[in-house]
């Protein structure tokens, strides 16, 4: 900060910046204050006050809300504990276990990661049709547990720990699981942190998958219910609820990433590096 | 041990009860899943009942489905609320085998689940609820009528209407006898627009004009419909290389070029520009009457004093129509009981009783006995548009795939009317990408 401060370009462009990305944030939570009718004739209204927080009680007015708000909840947080589980086993299993066909299976792990959702989705939905798993949290949760960058990342990981580490624990008679469970997990933290914190962002932003599996409105996640509340032509007739049901939603995610920003910084770092 | 078991038995039997008691067929009110769009207002009308007083297409229906369960405790209508149109969880829900009982659908959308059989036939469900088709308007009927059969209960029909600036037409030199002057061909139009935009400096048409994917091709439709053009030769194929759809892109090509209408708007500028007098005449639906109206009555508006609006004028000597759409209500196909089927009859009959009660909303009610009547047309603007009861017309019943159809003609209008494509390479573009949708349907 101080080298910055001394370097004005440096400090002024890094400013301009700065406001560049956060100039829509604001736009968006100032028209999110202003009644919809009033927005309807100019939106240039928002910067100026009086302010109104009519639109954010309409949104909490709605009696599915915090339904919805715990279903994005439940599915976010097991498919992110799921992920993490399996990813870090499948990764130690990868980095450390010798079996047969381990090569040719973590390919064709990751080559997951280049098939695109859409591919897949029509089958997905009849498998799940099938298995009467639509309208279920299952339904819901079963596609994110497959996460094969999970996999990749935690492989690398483990790949990177010094064999010693594993060694002193078996010459201290530890098994394998107990040198996993206490050794190499615990000094996988930090990337847990980094995978947990990207697949909760992605779950609870998801919005695909949850509008064809759950169409049963007591079923939707927070991004399919407040699109559902929308009434037609909301961006012209109801800018200033649309605006803050983006608040609204984007809202935990915010105090996420605010709790976590220095592991999601430092697993950018490291996914570069 | 003995005493272990009997409380797992106690809390067994307890569960049977507690189940017994939710179930669909033990007694209790039927449960009927309905899905529509028109978005959620909880926070405003809650579990209200008052009908009359709800205002907008989401105020009107929550406070009618309130309404059906306060004075139907036999029946309970469970809402499914979907972000507009609704159709991918439709589509799924079918996949899935557990679709809900009823559903708003377009009329113009029908065919695309009529002809897979996804949806049932209500001629029978709609003689049970004593609705006779006689009593639709003639745009309604056709709008749900497949192949001989109704297969869904029309709730409205909207039309692409002129919103007129009546303060702008007066200043224009446009009204007579407060009643704006409108043109009756393509050469009035052009001659009324130029008058127009000469005293006001404003363009005489607001159009949606940028990211626009229904607009540009309902226009062309109505226009082709006043020149008695067929361009649908079957409902599989278009046929658009023709005089009367080059009449239609060469006046929009006309009008764009000369300046006499907004340009760059997308469709809620277009409507705020429209709002704020920054034009003479605005191509939209029904819907936008109320708001409109709202604005003419307040002091100040640019529209204060001076709004009205009319069906699209006929330009061209072939037939008076406007090309119209309209909501209707569908039954999934899914195996139901015949307490369930009753239910379904029940909302049936309720919502076509509350016909006019929907019509507020701006859409033209499907009643015919509604849009005939003063009580109707004692609502605001209803008199000057009630005349499209007679001149409304949807596309041929057997066309499929309209929502993408009107798609891939509004990107080749708009390229044709803002100079990036010739028009006649438009109108070919425009042709073949429909006539390949067309044909490649399963």
């Amino acid at each position: 900060m101080n080298s910055e401060r001394r370097n004005p370009i440096l400090f002024s462009a890094l400013a301009v910046a700065a406001i560049a990305m956060a100039a829509p944030l604001l736009w968006t939570l100032l028209l999110s204050l202003k009644p919809n009718a009033e927005l309807l004739r100019s939106t240039q209204t928002a910067l100026s006050p009086p302010y109104t927080g009519v639109n954010y009680s309409d949104i909490l007015g709605h009696s599915a809300v915090f339904r919805w708000l715990l279903n994005s909840a439940i599915v976010s947080l097991a498919v992110t504990l799921g992920v993490l589980a399996l990813s870090s086993l499948a990764g130690y299993g990868f980095a450390r276990l010798r079996f047969p066909g381990r090569d040719a299976i973590f390919i064709v792990v990751l080559l997951g990661l280049s098939i695109p959702e859409q591919s897949v989705i029509i089958a997905r939905h009849q498998m799940f049709s099938v298995l009467h798993l639509h309208n279920t949290y299952a339904g819901l949760i079963l596609p994110g547990l497959a996460a094969p960058f999970g996999v990749f990342l935690m492989t690398q990981y483990f790949r990177a720990m010094p064999r010693e580490l594993e060694e002193a624990a078996w010459l201290d008679g530890a098994s394998r699981f107990k040198t996993f469970w206490r050794i190499l997990l615990p000094l996988s933290l930090p990337a847990q942190a980094t995978l947990g914190i990207f697949t909760f962002l992605s779950t609870w932003n998801e919005y695909w998958w949850p509008l064809i599996s759950a169409t049963n409105s007591d079923m939707y996640t927070l991004t399919v219910g407040v699109a559902s509340s929308q009434m037609n032509f909301a961006q012209t007739n109801g800018l200033g609820f649309l605006m803050a049901q983006a608040v609204f939603a984007s809202g935990p995610i915010l105090i996420v990433y605010v709790i976590f920003q220095r592991y999601l910084v430092a697993g950018v770092s490291r996914a570069a590096a | 041990m003995m005493g272990s078991r009997q409380t797992w038995l106690t809390v067994l039997s307890a569960l049977l009860l507690f189940a017994a008691g939710c179930s669909r067929e033990a007694g209790g009110p039927v449960q009927i899943t309905l899905q529509r769009f028109f978005g959620a207002c909880d926070a405003q009308y809650g579990s209200s009942t008052d009908v009359e007083s709800a205002e907008g297409e989401c105020g009107i229906i929550t406070t009618l489905i309130n309404r059906f369960n306060a004075r139907n405790p036999d029946v309970h209508v469970r809402v499914n609320i979907v972000y507009w149109p609704g159709y991918d969880q439709l589509s799924a829900a079918l996949a899935a085998g557990d679709p809900p009982d009823l559903v708003t659908m377009h009329q113009s959308v029908i065919s695309d689940y009529s002809q897979r059989k996804l949806i049932v036939p209500l001629d029978a469900q709609l003689r049970a609820a004593g609705i006779d088709p006689a009593a639709f308007t003639r745009a309604a009927r056709e709008g749900v009528t497949r192949a001989g059969h109704i297969y869904a209960l029309p709730f409205d029909n909207w039309a692409p209407l002129w919103h007129i600036n009546l303060n702008l037409f007066r200043q224009a030199g446009l009204l007579r006898d407060g009643m704006p002057i409108l043109p009756h061909s393509p050469e009035e139009l052009l001659q009324q627009a130029r008058q127009f935009t000469r005293a006001t400096g404003k363009p005489y048409l607001v159009q949606s004009m940028v990211n626009e994917p229904y607009a540009y091709a309902r226009n062309l439709f109505t226009l082709l419909m006043q020149q008695d053009s067929h361009f649908f030769v079957d409902p599989r194929r278009i046929e658009l290389e023709t005089p009367q759809a080059r009449n239609v892109l060469q006046l929009f090509r006309q009008i764009y070029a000369e300046g006499l209408t907004t340009r760059n708007q997308d469709y809620t500028a277009a409507t705020s520009a429209f709002l704020n007098g920054q034009g003479g005449v605005y191509l939209v639906g029904t819907w936008m009457i109320g708001t409109y109206e709202d604005a003419s009555r307040q002091p100040g508006s640019p529209l204060a004093g001076g709004y009205t609006v009319v069906p699209f004028p006929q330009l061209y000597p072939g037939r008076d129509v406007t090309y119209a759409d309209g909501h209707s209500w569908v039954v999934p196909r899914k195996p139901r009981s015949a307490r369930e089927m009753a239910g379904i009859v029940r909302v049936l009959q309720f919502l076509w009783d509350n016909d006019f009660e929907w019509s507020r909303t701006g859409h033209l009610p499907a009643s015919e006995a509604v849009i005939r009547s003063e009580r109707w047309r004692a609502l605001p603007h209803r008199a000057t548009v009630a005349k499209l009861v007679d001149t409304a017309a949807p596309l041929p019943p057997g066309v499929q795939r309209q929502f993408l159809i009107q798609q891939i003609l509004s990107e080749e209008m708009e390229s044709a009317i803002t100079g990036q494509k010739p028009i006649d390479a438009a109108l070919a573009d425009a042709q073949r990408r429909v006539n390949d949708l067309l044909f490649n349907l399963l």
